[in-house]
């Protein structure tokens, strides 16, 4: 097939020597499917904003339909074809979808007034055209956010586009909204539009692409067919080594208890009970993890944990103290949290890295700080910056940069470093590795397993049981509020767990 | 009956410069700007349009003055705020303080007069007498022989809203109030957007300017805006924008003036010259009411 875009030799270098794109050279042709995969931050998002006239490239050339071209920004790309959808969705929610497919190039009448009729109709005639079962009168805010990425492709393809650039379009989506998702793009390729694909998800990948180019910390490591790829080795030239998907805990005696729940109860202010009788033991040296389906107690446990909200009965100890009513200071001396919203609880994301970095240690650790605790010594912070970025390979430029300048993956790397350098001997963790590629995972995996060597007791929330199986020595189901399985890792498997989180009840069979 | 029409004409006398510079806040609150000018913008207007129309014997060189003067103060709120990015609040609050002092200064300088400047030279706007209906008792006298700047302000209150709703140019200044970063990826720069959006202000507060000083009065005074730009900010931001909306509001301020001149027959001029505010307050105070409740539910 005919190349429709070359991108050759491609510098982006984001100041002062964060070396985003190392000359990657990149073919892609006339109606395939192309998916760009790599780990957070390795420099697929900026080599398609580079495409798309996002940011400029510092070197290298680009040429389209076999013209050289340079798009200074994004308009001019739309012009020449090319489009993108975003991760997050760019429309006027207050718009009908109507007016936000035609904002900007709508059809008018005298005077400069909007032939809404004709607009209307123009917008139907492209939503019959590609079959994409979508009520152009209907207001954005009002719709699913799968309609709303339809209306964002519908935006470009009202444009005349022939390359669409997709960045991670399924992050936003339900699981049964990916399917459909899917069908729609392999149509348009069929129709004979060229969409490049940015994922980390592997299976995603080799089920809808037909050829896959693969990055590595900004530089490319090939590109292959999806045919001829399978996910080890995917994995494999994502991260440059080999990715185990088994267990990787040793075997160790777990110590005295660290942390206990005992008869925990918690009815929210709508009297809705949320936690019935939660009794829940970590001991030192032991991973424990929680499973269930998300609603059913989790959030409130944590809530509890951390003394967000009190609970309507019961107590929480750790480290043979009562800490159910503590202040935070006081829990957070034998409790150390990773949240799973790192944008809002997690860290600040407009403070800079250091100033993150040093949470909670600067209240607990007199070298932080001078002047009884008045004065913060920025020395200190700069040094242990470093240390925590030495100790979680974490990428950045300096600490000094914005918190949200990182990747999804270097910010986990970030709390996590701070929570786990705590020297507090229980460790909660809620969704360790969501939203983190492949790489990021393992490395965060490692640690957690490392922190196990270390005696320390470690209750892990999460959603995906193949992390769970791969971490756990035993797992605790929760189901409408109850622990209704304490569970060996060893003696159970997926199934049976899987089949507690929904029915709540052991399964016989 | 006097005293009725009386009201009535002091309530559209007052309502007019407010209305027009809300008009122009209107624009300008769609774009997406924080414009808290129009007082200084008003006052720019009226300063030049007073100065047109004295040099140039004219009133519509007063006006074209007037929305000159006033576009200039626009020009430098699109400078600073846009071009420049600074905040825009600052940048407002300079431009009013700066449009205080500069056409002091000049009143100064050009008339050597201190306070307030008037002269026959300077030609005001004409009333307007509309043939058959001045002779129709009660009505005539509301609806004919009101100011030309009336007649523009009632023009200018439907032509903004058929701008803001139902034109090309409408569904891009909303798309720049509402999400700048979605109008850019459409491919309409956002930033000449709320350009054009400030250049309409400036022509709205200019004309508001031109009936201060020729229109109202025929004479400049120092500071003599009085906070009709910021009572056509309070309009604004209480209805959202909606130029409709603006409208009733600017009349409603517009009768509590007049019926603060009219309790002056009883009651201390310090006292009544605070109606207007106080019943923008309570204006201000019933809609946050409302919008909390609308919010419980």
């Amino acid at each position: 097939m005919a190349d429709i875009i070359e991108m050759d030799r491609i510098v982006k270098i984001f100041p002062p020597s964060l070396v985003a794109l190392d000359a990657v050279s990149v073919k892609f042709s006339k109606g395939e499917i192309h998916a760009i995969v790599g780990e957070n931050g390795a420099g697929k998002s900026t080599l398609m904003k580079i495409l798309y006239g996002m940011q400029p490239a510092d070197s290298g050339e680009m040429l389209y339909n076999g013209k050289k071209v340079k798009f200074s920004d994004p308009g001019e790309a739309i012009l020449a074809g090319i489009g993108m959808v975003h991760q997050e969705i760019m429309l006027i929610p207050q718009y009908t979808v109507w007016e936000n497919v035609v904002l900007g190039y709508e059809p008018v009448k005298f005077g400069g007034r909007l032939d809404a009729k004709k607009a209307r109709e123009l917008v139907k005639q492209k939503i019959d055209e590609f079959g994409f079962n979508l009520n152009p009168d209907a207001k954005v805010e009002d719709i699913s956010v799968a309609a709303r990425q339809k209306v964002e492709i519908l935006k470009l393809l009202f444009r005349n586009v022939s390359v669409l650039i997709m960045d991670e379009p399924t992050s936003v989506l339900t699981p049964q909204e990916i399917p459909q998702l899917f069908g729609e793009l392999k149509r348009l390729r069929d129709n004979g539009h060229t969409i490049l694909f940015i994922s980390h998800h592997l299976e995603e990948v080799l089920e809808l692409s037909d050829r896959i180019t693969v990055l590595r910390k900004g530089k490319k490591v090939g590109t292959i067919k999806a045919v001829e790829a399978t996910k080890a080795g995917l994995a494999q030239m994502m991260v440059g080594r080999e990715v185990i998907f088994d267990s990787i805990r040793k075997n160790q005696t777990a110590g005295e208890v660290l942390f206990e729940t005992s008869g925990l109860n918690y009815t929210d202010p709508d009297k809705r009970p949320r936690l019935i009788d939660v009794n829940i033991q970590v001991r030192a040296g032991e991973i424990v993890g929680v499973a269930g389906v998300e609603g059913n107690g989790q959030l409130e446990l944590v809530n509890l944990i951390m003394g967000l909200i009190e609970p309507t009965s019961g107590s929480i100890k750790a480290v043979g103290e009562d800490i159910t009513r503590k202040p935070i200071l006081e829990k957070r001396k034998r409790v150390a949290f990773v949240p799973q919203d790192r944008a809002n609880m997690g860290a600040s994301i407009a403070a800079n890295i250091a100033e993150n970095v040093i949470m909670t240690h600067h209240r607990l650790d007199q070298r932080f700080t001078r002047w009884a605790g008045r004065i913060l010594d920025f020395k200190q912070a700069a040094s242990f910056t470093d240390e925590v970025r030495r100790k979680f390979d974490i990428q950045m430029s300096s600490g000094e940069a914005v918190f949200k300048s990182l990747s999804g993956g270097n910010q986990q790397k970030v709390i996590l470093g701070r929570e786990l350098l705590l020297e507090a001997p229980f460790i909660l963790l809620d969704q360790p590795t969501r939203g983190l590629d492949v790489g990021s995972i393992e490395y965060v995996h490692q640690r957690i397993i490392d922190m196990r060597a270390q005696k320390r007791g470690i209750l892990m929330i999460s959603a995906d049981l193949e992390e769970l199986f791969r971490l756990t020595d035993r797992i605790v189901v929760m189901h409408k509020g109850r622990v209704v399985a304490d569970l060996v890792t060893e003696k159970t498997n997926v199934t049976e767990v899987g089949y507690l989180m929904l029915e709540g009840a052991a399964y016989e069979a | 009956m006097n005293i009725i029409i009386g009201l009535i004409n002091g309530m559209i006398t007052s309502a007019t410069p407010i209305l027009l510079a809300a008009l122009g806040g209107s624009l300008t609150y769609y774009a997406g700007i924080f414009n808290i000018a129009m007082e200084g913008m008003m006052l720019g207007g009226a300063f030049f349009g007073m100065l047109g129309s004295y040099y140039f014997h004219s009133w519509p060189i007063g006006i074209l003055f007037a929305i000159l003067g006033a576009i200039l103060m626009a020009l430098i709120f699109i400078l600073f705020a846009v071009v420049l990015k600074m905040d825009e609040f600052i940048t407002g609050i300079g431009l009013n303080l700066f449009s205080v002092g500069a056409t002091t200064y000049m009143l100064r300088q050009i008339f050597k007069v201190k306070g307030a400047f008037s002269s026959p030279e300077i030609v005001p706007i004409p009333k307007i007498d509309i043939p058959w209906i001045k002779d129709i008792p009660v009505v005539g006298e509301i609806i004919s022989g009101q100011n030309l700047i009336v007649y523009l302000t009632l023009l200018a209150t439907i032509a903004v809203s058929y701008l803001v709703f139902k034109t090309r140019f409408g569904l891009r200044l909303r798309a720049a109030g509402y999400n700048r970063t979605s109008l850019d990826t459409s491919g309409v720069s956002a930033n000449r957007i709320r350009v054009w959006s400030l250049i309409l202000c400036g022509v709205l507060t200019g004309l508001a300017g031109s009936f201060l000083s020729l229109g109202y009065v025929t004479l400049f005074s120092e500071g003599m805006s009085a906070g009709r730009g910021w009572i056509s900010l309070a309009a604004v931001i209480l209805v959202s924008g909606n130029p409709t909306g603006i409208a009733l509001i600017s009349l409603l301020f517009g009768f509590t003036d007049g019926l603060g001149l009219f309790m002056q027959r009883s009651l201390p001029s310090q006292f009544t010259s605070m109606v207007p505010y106080v019943a923008t307050l309570i204006a201000l105070f019933v809609y946050s009411v409302r919008l909390k409740k609308k919010q419980t539910i």
